[in-house]
């Protein structure tokens, strides 16, 4: 019969006490509130560059402001939601801790020897993902910075403005999709994590205490 | 709807948790076929930006990106589904641990009432408490949420292509705005829905760990709800309203006579709906990882006084 000690089903760490928090776990405990409050912030300047775009083009504002604005909103709007997905990410990573920190300290309460699922590989996906699409996003906003302080009132340099515009808004949509599927693998560790637990509490009273 | 329900029915007491649930791959391919979608739209506005393309492509490539986007949601909504099955075997596994690693403890007398726990104010009960309205209403909302979204998207992405396909400069601006419109709202009833099955988790642990407790003829131990839960109620309401209220002014922009302005405006607005559901969700992910830090020290503590 397997067991939650059986390689074949799961890989464990043993030892006598709880590990406690992995660093990532750690991170996404020390992280999740500054990411909210950093991308809550954010949205909120989002939105008002988006109304001052707005009142420009009804008074019929300099196109190149209008060019400038559209890259600076977007820009900032986008690093709120990569602040908010991060904070998503870090907020899965608190519940994984959780699971590998409390489920050690029920088995040493038990006086039996402590399983600690090794890193499946969808958390290291999950890690890695989540890494990328952080980058994807923060460099697509900070090139629309750049680009919108490189704007000039030329046709030429309006179509450029354009022409960026487009492909950052590419790049940024894939950003999310990634940030999004990364999410989808830390959510999916946990179902892992849920079923080695069910299966470590099932085999946890007919083992012998540890003295 | 029926086989919605079937995905988060509670497994049998026997089931095995050993047994693998096809719901998490099925999930993870559902997410590839988004990121794929998103990245069909990128190489299309690469195109438009080459002078390769048409700027009209940029309508259609919208509304596939918002449609990959929604297919990414849906499989993170069905990997949810998993996780609250995957709960309910941990409820039996623990409980049937439980009645064996319990220590003996003298039934002396309980003082119920309000109590101190290391996460938080709680409430100690001779039965488990039922469960809180906000959660009742989650296990019954999630599932037309989840259903409705997609659907909505998917027709925000055949408005997207009648807009590419159309000649007249008004058709084209109603199309579009109405594209914005309906695939923002879709996609704020599946952060919704996303928002629900997270209430449904909570509901769940609050069900289960009063229903293990029950069952070792032990008084009841339940957090009160959380700060960061009442936050999270406000923010999913208060961003699932704006996401119905962009649509409506989407509705309006389709027909003005100053399109620009409005687009310029409620294009931020909109993303700032979806920027609101998503702090709820955060908030609603930390409330999962508090009550499951409670419920480890509450097994803990059960092992080691029996009480």
């Amino acid at each position: 019969m397997a067991t939650a000690t059986d390689p074949a089903t799961f890989r464990v760490e043993r030892s006598t006490r709880s590990l406690g928090f992995n660093l990532p776990q750690r991170v996404g405990r020390l992280l999740w509130l500054p990411m909210l409050l950093m991308a809550v912030m954010l949205f909120g300047a989002g939105i008002v560059l988006g109304i001052v775009r707005a009142s420009e083009i009804a008074d019929g504002g300099a196109p190149d402001t209008i060019a400038a604005l559209q890259h600076v909103q977007a820009g900032i709007m986008f690093l709120g939601f990569a602040s908010v997905f991060a904070a998503i990410s870090f907020a899965i990573a608190r519940i994984l801790g959780q699971f590998r920190a409390g489920g050690g300290e029920v088995q040493a309460a038990a006086r039996r020897t402590v399983h600690t699922l090794e890193m499946p590989g969808t958390a290291k996906l999950f890690l890695g993902l989540m890494a990328t699409a952080m980058m994807t996003l923060v460099v697509a906003s900070a090139l629309h910075l750049v680009f919108a302080a490189d704007i000039e009132s030329t046709p030429a340099s309006l179509a450029d403005a354009e022409d960026r515009f487009v492909v950052l808004e590419g790049v940024r949509r894939l950003g999310v999709a990634l940030f999004l599927f990364a999410i989808l693998l830390g959510l999916a560790t946990i179902i892992r994590v849920l079923r080695f637990q069910a299966v470590r509490m099932r085999e946890l009273p007919s083992e012998e205490p540890l003295r | 709807m029926a086989a919605l329900a079937h995905l988060v029915r509670r497994p049998p007491p026997d089931a095995d948790p050993r047994q693998t649930l096809r719901i998490r791959s099925v999930s993870v391919a559902i997410g590839l076929l988004g990121v794929a979608l998103v990245s069909a739209a990128l190489a299309a506005n690469l195109a438009v930006a080459a002078g390769d393309a048409d700027a009209d492509n940029l309508l259609w490539t919208f509304g596939l990106s918002v449609a990959g986007f929604r297919t990414l949601k849906l499989a993170i909504a069905l990997v949810l589904t998993g996780i609250v099955v995957r709960l309910w075997m941990r409820v039996d596994a623990v409980e049937a641990a439980l009645q064996r690693l319990k220590a003996e403890a003298d039934p002396g007398s309980t003082r119920y009432g309000d109590i101190d726990t290391p996460f938080g104010k709680g409430a100690l009960t001779e039965k488990a408490p039922g469960l809180l309205p906000p959660q009742a209403m989650a296990r019954i909302m999630w599932r037309p949420m989840v259903l409705m979204g997609p659907m909505l998207v998917l027709a925000g992405l055949v408005l997207s292509l009648l807009a590419t396909g159309a000649d007249d400069p008004d058709t084209v601006q109603a199309f579009w705005a109405w594209t914005q419109g309906t695939q923002f709202l879709g996609e704020a009833m599946l952060l919704a829905g996303i928002s629900f099955l997270l209430g449904t988790i909570l509901a769940g642990l609050r069900e289960g760990g009063g229903e293990v407790q029950e069952s070792l003829g032990l008084a009841v131990k339940t957090l009160h709800m959380p700060t960061s839960a009442k936050a999270f109620l406000v923010l999913m309401f208060g961003g699932f309203l704006l996401g119905v209220a962009q649509f409506v002014l989407y509705g309006i922009a389709a027909y003005v006579d100053d399109p620009a302005t409005w687009f310029a405006w409620l294009g931020p607005l909109r993303e700032l709906a979806l920027g609101i559901l998503l702090s709820g969700i955060v908030l609603a992910l930390f409330t999962i990882g508090t009550v499951l830090g409670f419920q480890h020290w509450r097994i803990r503590q059960i092992i080691e006084t029996g009480r």
